[in-house]
């Protein structure tokens, strides 16, 4: 990146967060600050360790510093600005999960920037089912990364305390890390005799029921020949399996309702086992490990400038999530007003601002927000006066 | 200080009992070879048989021995005494209130020195977050995980958990596990303590004892057990790239290859582990594992430090016991400590059962 084009860039976002609503977070005294500024050279510069004691207020000091990202951490401390964790003194924090289109199973590098986006909503919304119906978590803050993902801030009283061990349970949860059928049945005393049951009130136990009792609904709909031969699909179920378990089905289809596996035998089983590796592999969310299990991690400021894209990190209401789009939504209103001229050094298709636009390697005069965009991708150098 | 007191000397009312009879622990170190005896009896309970050993019959010597026994393993400081010693108080006190909540039910009431589940409960600041349900009960799932985080065993893991709504079900049985963890955590708390030299030297002939015990322990426990899901998070990490098949740098393959040698793997083992892969051909695996051992006088077999593997990039994942130790195999001597001994399936056994 050329001189000119930093000193723009930093100019703009100094423009930008001098007009920003920053609504920073609770406790924001509480947390260490940092930032990277737009210095020169590839070795990017991490001020790291501040408290809001040593930045000032923090509204004042972005539109004076005009960095190029900036984080604040998950973990509240006695002493935030101390450079190292012991001395700072930790004591609580937010559970924080980041859901980044590179991590993604399902995207692939063919995809375009919006589709990763829309994969990453996909996994967004399953990982808020969880967090909400299966953990009952109620503060929540969710907030476009400002680049190929989103965030999720958890500030419920329940998870401010916990440590690495307990918050790697969550992780193992949310992705279905470990979730295996013999895991997940259990036991319980019906009468005389001990039953296998699957569990069909919460967690991957429901999510697994719900998903049996569908694959029940479409052998039923077809006729017998069809559904014994989609059984024998399954690995481990043969004729013989079959048959039973479709008996089951025709006959005692409320023992699966109540998710006792005993009725149906080894096949009804096998059955489950294979749809617990489906479930599993078609509802977790892929977050990142380290970024929740980290009690002391830094995460972008919402409402901050995400310096690598010039889009905003963008707090999403939620029920503002199916509808937000962060190709449009999270162009800054601060660089829609004017054009500007560039000079494209790595061209070709991008879609941004509602609006898609096909670049050659020259210069030319575009929309500011596009501008910045393809500048902080270092896709473009600012063109001179 | 009463009998309830002496029988869960971990609780507030315990130690405030101790505190309003104004008593001095280096005083009681100095003058009260009963009280220093009994604390001896703990600890050395802790590491032969798990528990804290039989009370004795004095209220007032049975309760300071909790605090002085916690001196004891402070002066030690060594990471699996702490840990023994704090299992060791939760499985005794598990034992204790389960036989008393079990007991009948009026003859609890008229006692008045009992401890009840609420009370229990209340002590761990657990009351708000269980409620009773007709099937048991249901946990707050930040309480659950505060305590069984660190449970070993599949059946704890919040992902085989019937989560709904922010509660994890439990039995009555199950509830009793967990306040048995939040006892060990609350033990724990605090250790090591800082203990003044002059506390010190008064026990010098028990701490020397409790040496004994734990060299003893280390000896008989050369490592020759192999329990992959214990494994460092490193270990673990290599593990699985291999088992993918993925191509491994020269000190990652020496990491990984010397480490299972050390827990008494020997070649065809380590052969038959990572080829879980079809596509990782045995010989070539062989031929790296002898290599390995080959190339390398039997000293050098010895794996890498924690400090070595970060300057490699080995080490991954690193998680909270990964804070207390400084070595892979140290992580693996504490995660084996650490778990019962029937819980411990060997990987080696499990193979022969398969085949
Ligand atoms: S700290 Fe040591 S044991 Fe833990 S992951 Fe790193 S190298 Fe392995």
């Amino acid at each position: 990146m050329e001189e000119r084009t930093r000193a723009y860039l930093r100019g703009r976002f100094g423009d930008y967060y001098r007009r920003a609503d920053l609504s920073p977070p609770p406790d924001a005294n509480e947390r260490e600050w940092g930032y990277v500024p737009w210095t020169e050279g590839p070795g990017a510069t991490y001020v790291r360790h501040n408290s809001l004691l040593d930045l000032g207020d923090i509204e004042t000091f972005l539109a004076r510093e005009r960095p190029r990202h900036v984080y604040f951490s998950a973990g509240r401390y006695r002493d935030p600005s101390a450079s190292t964790m012991s001395e700072k003194s930790w004591l609580s924090s937010d559970l924080v999960f980041d859901l980044d289109a590179d991590h993604l199973p399902a995207t692939s590098p063919e995809d375009t920037y919006r589709e990763m986006l829309a994969t990453c909503k996909d996994a967004l919304l399953r990982l808020l089912d969880f967090l909400e119906r299966d953990f009952g978590f109620e503060d929540l803050t969710v907030a476009f990364s400002g680049s190929r993902g989103y965030h999720v801030h958890v500030r419920d009283e329940a998870v401010q305390y916990l440590e690495r061990d307990a918050r790697r349970e969550i992780v193992d949860y949310v992705r279905a890390t470990g979730l295996t059928a013999e895991g997940l049945v259990g036991t319980e005393m019906r009468e005389t005799v001990t039953v296998r049951v699957l569990p069909t009130d919460g967690g991957w136990g429901r999510r697994v029921h719900e998903r049996l009792l569908e694959f029940v609904a479409e052998l039923e709909a077809m006729d017998r020949e069809a559904a014994l031969a989609r059984l024998q699909e399954l690995e481990g179920i043969g004729e013989g399996r079959a048959r039973t378990v479709y008996g089951t089905i025709q006959n005692n289809r409320e023992a699966i309702e109540r998710g006792n596996l005993e009725a149906g035998g080894v096949g009804l089983r096998t059955l489950v086992d294979s749809l617990v590796g489906e479930v599993a592999a078609a509802e977790n969310a892929p977050i990142d490990e380290p970024v929740t299990t980290d009690t002391n991690r830094l995460i972008r400021l919402p409402g901050s400038l995400h310096g690598g894209s010039g889009l905003a990190v963008r707090r999403v209401p939620r029920g503002d999530i199916e509808a937000f789009d962060p190709l449009v939504d999270a162009v800054p209103e601060t660089f829609r007003s004017h054009d500007i001229t560039v000079e494209v050094t790595d061209g070709g298709r991008v879609e941004l601002g509602g609006d898609s636009f096909t670049l050659q390697e020259r210069e030319h005069t575009v929309p500011e927000y596009l501008g910045v965009f393809l500048m902080c991708r270092g896709r473009a150098e600012k063109g001179k006066e | 200080m009463q009998p309830l007191h002496a029988r869960y000397p971990f609780l507030s009312a315990a130690r405030e009992a101790v505190q309003t009879a104004g008593v001095d622990l280096a005083a009681v170190v100095a003058d009260e070879p009963a009280v220093v005896e009994r604390a001896l009896g703990r600890v050395e309970g802790a590491l032969q048989e798990g528990t804290v050993g039989e009370p004795h019959r004095r209220t007032r010597v049975e309760l300071l021995s909790y605090p002085v026994a916690r001196v004891l393993v402070s002066v030690v400081d060594e990471h699996v005494l702490v840990h023994k010693y704090a299992r060791a108080e939760a499985a005794t006190a598990h034992e204790r209130f389960s036989e008393e909540l079990a007991a009948d039910t009026d003859l609890r009431s008229t006692r008045a020195a009992t401890l009840r589940l609420a009370d229990l409960l209340a002590e761990f600041d657990l009351d708000g977050a269980v409620r009773e349900t007709p099937e048991g009960y249901r946990v707050g799932v930040g309480a659950y995980l505060q305590h069984a985080a660190d449970q070993w065993g599949e059946e704890w893991r919040l992902v085989n958990r019937e989560l709904q709504d922010g509660e994890v079900p439990l039995t009555e049985a199950e509830l009793l596990v967990l306040l048995r963890q939040a006892v060990r955590h609350r033990v724990e708390e605090g250790l090591p303590l800082d203990v003044p030299d002059s506390v010190a030297t008064h026990l010098e002939g028990h701490t020397d004892r409790v040496e004994e015990l734990l060299a003893e322990l280390e000896l008989t426990r050369d490592i020759d057990t192999v329990v992959p899901d214990l494994f460092p998070p490193c270990m673990q990490h290599l593990l699985d790239r291999i088992q993918k098949g993925e191509h491994l740098e020269h000190h990652s393959r020496f990491a990984i290859a010397s480490f299972l040698t050390s827990i008494g793997m020997s070649t065809d083992d380590i052969v038959e582990m990572f080829q879980v892969n079809p596509g990782f051909g045995e010989e070539v695996t062989r031929y790296q594992v002898n290599h390995i051992r080959g190339a390398t006088s039997p000293t050098e077999y010895s794996p890498p430090s924690c400090a070595t593997m970060q300057s490699y990039g080995d080490c991954v994942n690193m998680d909270d016991l990964c804070e207390e130790i400084s070595h892979p195999m140290g992580y693996y001597e504490a995660k084996l400590d650490d778990t019962e001994e029937e819980e411990l399936v060997d990987w080696r056994e499990r193979q022969e059962s398969k085949s």
